[in-house]
Order: structure tokens, then sequence, then C-alpha cells
């Protein structure tokens, strides 16, 4: 792991195999709401598995999050801020397109860097995610003290060590600023991966016909435990290497 | 060489988890892994984790069934691995005895 300066918030991040081919694109894996580069995607085995086809993996702790800078205001949250932090990461590292893989929030960055700079994106893969308003019914202003699912979800994450919940509620607050769109739709090749009992990310299927994408459904799971199945890493790899 | 049987407990995973569920084996009884390989994907209250594998041999037995509460300590696999020859510092045995800072108490005052 390593650290540099983005702008004006300090992003920690991983980049792995960097001797890989040049003719692969490397993988920029975008974690979930709450966690971390190391949480989400290292403890499940991703950066293992894309190593050993070969391929290079970047993994950013986003701002808000891990050991990134945790700034407090909700505008330092929008989705345009992420893209810049990964544009400026991708430029730092000289890398000129990626496949871009995210979870849950991940995706939602992910398809943001997609559309808004799809110069920058080879492949899309959007995992744990759909095309609904994840705040639905959520007090943005008392997150946590209700009983909607991203209540819940903050809950969760809010308790985690190394977490500040402060950043965690600004970073809610700045995603719900900007409620998700499928229009315009992306252009780049889109594969959707969602676990069958995962109840926040309704609609993936659809979503994945509007983009013209595929779509694996990983049976019997749900937001928590789709994302170190072997079924879901297999379908990636697929769609990556293919 | 002979092969001796050496059981993996369930980690502690961090942060105060006292257990895990089990969702997936990546691995079958008979099947010959690689140190670091996938072993088992788990659940805790937190996150999904895959558990990598501590040693490099031949699994003898899955402790527990896919879906089901493992807490922490408790056997998860064993493996049969070649037996070595000395036992002394040998590669992969972790003296957590001897690595503890160990406190010197004078029982008795020295006789002269």
């Amino acid at each position: 792991m390593s650290a540099n300066l983005v702008g004006d918030v300090t992003m920690r991040y991983a980049d792995l195999h960097p001797q890989s081919p040049a003719e692969a694109a490397p993988v920029l894996l975008l974690h979930g709401f709450g966690t971390d580069f190391g949480m989400n995607w290292q403890a499940a085995g991703w950066p293992q598995l894309l190593g050993a086809a070969g391929l290079r993996v970047i993994g950013p702790d986003l701002r808000g999050h891990g050991a990134s800078g945790k700034p407090a205001d909700d505008t330092a949250y929008l989705p345009e801020r992420f893209t810049s932090d990964l544009v400026a990461l991708l430029d730092e590292l000289g890398v000129e397109r990626v496949d871009a893989v995210g979870y849950s929030m991940g995706s939602r960055l992910a398809w943001e860097l997609a559309l808004t700079r799809p110069e920058r994106v080879r492949r899309l893969v959007l995992g744990g995610f759909g095309p609904v308003n994840a705040f639905d019914g959520t007090d943005l202003s008392a997150l946590g003290e209700g009983t909607t699912p991203f209540d819940q979800v903050f809950r969760t994450v809010a308790a985690l060590p190394g977490n500040d919940p402060a950043a965690l509620a600004a970073c809610a607050r700045g995603q719900a600023a900007r409620p998700f769109s499928a229009e315009p739709p992306v252009a780049v090749p889109t594969l959707l991966v969602t676990g069958a009992k995962d109840e926040i990310a309704t609609g993936a299927a659809e979503l994945a016909a509007a983009v013209d994408g595929a779509h694996v459904e990983v049976p019997g799971r749900d937001h928590v435990n789709a994302v170190s199945s072997r079924l879901f890493k297999q379908a990636v790899l697929d769609f990556l290497t293919s | 060489m002979a092969e001796e049987n050496v059981t993996f407990t369930l980690p502690d995973l961090g942060e105060g988890l006292v257990e895990a569920t089990v969702l997936e084996w990546q691995v079958s009884v008979g099947d010959v892994v690689e140190r670091n390989a996938p072993l088992v994907e788990v659940e805790t209250t937190k996150s999904a984790v895959v558990i990598p594998s501590p040693k490099a041999g031949r699994i003898v037995e899955l402790h527990a069934q896919e879906d089901q509460v493992v807490p922490v300590g408790d056997p998860l696999v064993t493996f049969a691995v070649q037996a070595q020859e000395q036992q002394a510092g040998i590669v992969g045995r972790v003296p957590t005895e001897e690595a503890r800072p160990a406190r010197r108490v004078r029982l008795k005052p020295p006789s002269d």
C-alpha cells in the first residue's frame, strides 16, 4: 500500500502487480460505503485472484473511508468529487484506461466514471448495485436512527473501528444529493452481478438490459456476502479476459 | 516421508468477532492445496472473507458444514502435511509460548 496526495484529500491506495502485461487493462476496484479496499476486496480474495490472472489491481480507499482523508462537509462527497480523485489517481499512476469494478456505492461511482470519462474505462462491472434510490425513506439528518435498509447499513459501518461516523454521514448526504439515474446510459461494455437475496440491489437485471449489458445472479447470497463468492469472481474474470 | 495430521482452527478475524458462518468451502477432502490458496469463504457479522490456507498439504477433514456457525478457535480443517524430521526452529511452527515477553520473577533470594 502506498499513499499520495490527490487534490486536497490524501488518498491511500494499493497498486498490486504493477508489472502485469501492458495489453491487459488494470482493474480498478472500488469498495462500498463504510468499508475500504482491504475489507471489501482484499479480505474477500480478489487481488490474489486477479493477480493470478495476470491483472494489475489498483485499489483506493475512497475519500471518507479507510486510511484516506475524511473531510466533514457534504459537498466533498458529491459523486464528481470521487471521480476527480479517481482520474487524478490514474494520472498519477500513468494509467490510461482501466476496467472499473465496483461494489455497492463503488458501483455508483464506477458508473459515474464510465459516464463522464468513458475514455478512461474499458469495461464496467457493477456489483451489488441496482437503479434504486438507496436512501429511500431515510432521514438524512438522523442517519442510523431510523429503520430503513440504509439506516441499518449506516449503523453497522459507523460502528466499525477506524470509521468516522460524521464523515460517513457527510458522504451519504453527498451521494444522496445526486440521485442515481440510468439516463443517460453508459456506453462501455457492462456486467452486473448481484446476490439473489440482495434487497439493496433490486432492478439490476433491468439496468443490465437498459445498457445492453449482462447480468449474473449469485444464488443464495445477499448484499454482504455476495462479494466473496467464487461465482461472482469467475463471472468478472470471464468478462474482463474475454 | 511420513505424514502428520495438523488441525487448523478458525482464526480470530479481528474486531472482537467471536464466530463466523461457513459460506462455501473452496476445497474438498482429498485435495492437495498450496499454502495461501483459497481455503474457505466465511461471513462474519461485518463482512465476507476468504481464508487462505495456512499450510500446504492434503485435506483430510472439513470440520464444518456450509451454513454452519463456527466459534473462533474451533476446528475448521485438518491437513495431512509432510512430517518434519527436525522439530527445532522449523519453518511454519510459531513458538507462541516463547514469543510472549516473559517477566522473570525471582521467587527466592540468591543464597549467597
